[in-house]
């Protein structure tokens, strides 16, 4: 097999059909691009989780009696409570607050508004056993256990607000990809059409190869590169795509959500750990576009 | 090295078969032409040979190939073992004469040095050597059928079969290029040639099978085209 003749018959064809070849190339990058954000969109999603699960607290409010009687947790109440809740499974750490300690906390929230501060006296707060879960799953069984015991108020779980952000997330993912997968359709049928055209404007060479005695290789490797061809520099647009992406669009317009640390950046390492996933695909796809196109469509 | 036995060929969208139990051989260095009037089955047979297609009963053998037989992956075997040449050239307009002679072989896989040789050689074999840089648009029809031969014949194929190369070609042309297959013919290469071509025929006194309607009528070691016609 000779490389460099093999490679100069796909420079050729892709050169004979140049609008076709760039329709193509555009079409993969774009879809690549696509499948590269949604990916990057799940490994978002997957740190936020981690992140935010952790930071979440399970909150068992006390009820008032030991609110406003017992600031330390020493009752039998609530430190059979605090042991309870300590040895449950899937439970890393409980932390008790007083009603001083909360009335503490909502002065330096509300720091800015001295009317709310003023109105707020501390025993409008409940003290509360904050609980750290080691699997946010655990909620539920903890919330089942626990309330309408003597001396709980109620049991309340952040984490359903994070549901429902995460399910949004989710959402958005999904989305991404679908119209990634729609993309990629629009890519296979212009890669197929394109390695039409270009077996057909090649017909007078594939005629002569055929009666010469080329191999099958040698007669269908020209137009299977020209497909990989594709795959592989729609690959890197769409990694060249995703880098100005994050420069000119994510790093800017969510800069100050980054800051506040409310979403993990997205870095540099992300995008290269995406990218041989993208360059992978692009090839193997186009080149199996390629072989069942003259499979299916192409005299050899 | 060419032996039919008992071939016919039925195309799926005609009735009467294009071949009809054709028996024939050609032996090792023979030239034969294959005559017969239009629609007999000389294309047919030809594309037999050449495995493009494949007979519908009978065998069809070549050297020691049985091509009706050979794998998907085995025929070109066959086909660089049997050069071709058409009535229409079928040149690659946007290759030079050299460089259409060398596709030949770089699709052949054949290393870049023996192509340096071989091609010079060929050339000059049909009197093309001071042209190996025109493109085809810049030759005669002669001289592009040169072309073609020089091509079907620079791999040293056992047999040249050509489908009415003079076809397009003037009286005076024609007879060059039939001195060009003899050439060949002489280097030991088995040449099988359709044609309607009378005055060729007449003047080569070969070998000449006859077709009429698929099937054998006439085969002559030294023949005319024949006066019933
Ligand atoms: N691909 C095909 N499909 C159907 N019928 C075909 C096909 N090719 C040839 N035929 C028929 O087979 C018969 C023989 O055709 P063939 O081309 O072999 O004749 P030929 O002797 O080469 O004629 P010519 O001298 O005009 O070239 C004809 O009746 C033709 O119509
Ligand atoms: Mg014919």
């Amino acid at each position: 097999m000779r490389a460099s003749f093999v490679f100069s018959e796909v420079v050729t064809g892709l050169r004979r059909n140049v609008t076709m070849t760039v329709a193509m190339i555009l079409t993969t990058a774009i879809s690549l691009g696509l499948l590269g954000g949604g990916l990057l969109v799940v490994r978002t999603i997957d740190r936020m989780q981690q992140d935010y699960y952790q930071r979440v607290e399970t909150v068992v409010y006390l009820s008032a009696d030991i609110s406003a009687n017992d600031p330390g947790c020493t009752s039998s109440t609530c430190s059979a409570l605090r042991g309870q809740l300590e040895s449950a499974p899937g439970v890393q750490t409980v932390i008790f607050e007083s009603r001083q300690a909360a009335f503490a906390r909502f002065q330096r929230i509300f720091q800015g508004q001295p009317e709310l501060l003023q109105l707020a006296r501390p025993e409008a707060l409940p003290a509360s056993l904050r609980v750290q879960l080691s699997d946010p799953a655990r909620f539920p069984s903890i919330a089942k256990a626990f309330t309408g015991r003597p001396g709980v108020d109620r049991v309340t779980d952040q984490g359903e607000y994070l549901r429902q952000l995460f399910r949004a997330l989710d959402g958005l993912r999904n989305a991404t990809f679908v119209i990634a997968l729609i993309q990629a359709l629009a890519a296979l049928l212009l890669i197929s059409n394109t390695i039409q055209i270009s077996a057909f404007t090649r017909r007078a060479e594939v005629g002569v190869m055929r009666l010469t005695g080329a191999s099958r290789w040698y007669t269908q490797l020209p137009f299977l590169l020209e497909a990989v061809v594709a795959g592989v520099v729609g690959g890197v647009l769409a990694i060249v795509g995703l880098v100005i992406g994050k420069v000119a669009f994510v790093d800017r317009v969510l800069a100050g959500v980054f800051e506040a640390a409310i979403v993990p950046r997205i870095g540099y390492a992300d995008i290269f750990s995406v990218a041989p996933i993208l360059l992978l695909v692009g090839s193997v796809v186009a080149a199996l576009t390629g072989y069942l196109t003259l499979r299916l469509y192409v005299r050899t | 090295m060419i032996r039919l036995e008992h071939v016919s060929k039925s195309y799926r969208t005609s009735t009467r078969p294009a071949l009809d139990d054709v028996t024939v051989a050609v032996g090792k260095g023979e030239f034969a032409f294959l005559i017969g009037p239009s629609g007999s089955g000389k294309s047919t047979l030809l594309r037999l040979l050449l495995r493009e297609e494949v007979a519908s009963t009978g065998d069809v053998y070549v050297a020691d190939l049985n091509v009706g037989r050979l794998s998907q992956r085995r025929i070109p075997q066959l086909r660089q073992r049997v050069g071709c040449v058409f009535q229409d050239f079928r040149l690659l307009a946007n290759k030079t004469v050299s460089e259409n002679v060398a596709f030949a072989l770089e699709v052949i896989g054949k290393p870049r040095h023996t192509i340096r040789k071989v091609v010079p050689e060929v050339l000059e074999l049909v009197g093309l050597e001071g042209k190996a840089d025109r493109m085809p648009h810049e030759l005669s029809g002669g001289e592009q059928q040169r072309v073609a031969i020089a091509r079907a014949f620079v791999n040293r194929p056992l047999v040249l079969l050509a489908d009415e190369p003079t076809g397009n070609l003037d009286r005076d042309i024609s007879h060059e290029i039939m001195l060009l297959l003899e050439r060949i013919n002489r280097t030991g290469t088995t040449v099988l040639m359709a044609t309607h071509d009378h005055a060729i025929v007449d003047s080569m006194r070969r070998r000449v099978v006859e077709l009429q309607l698929g099937q054998v009528v006439r085969d002559e070691s030294r023949g005319v085209y024949g006066v019933s016609r």
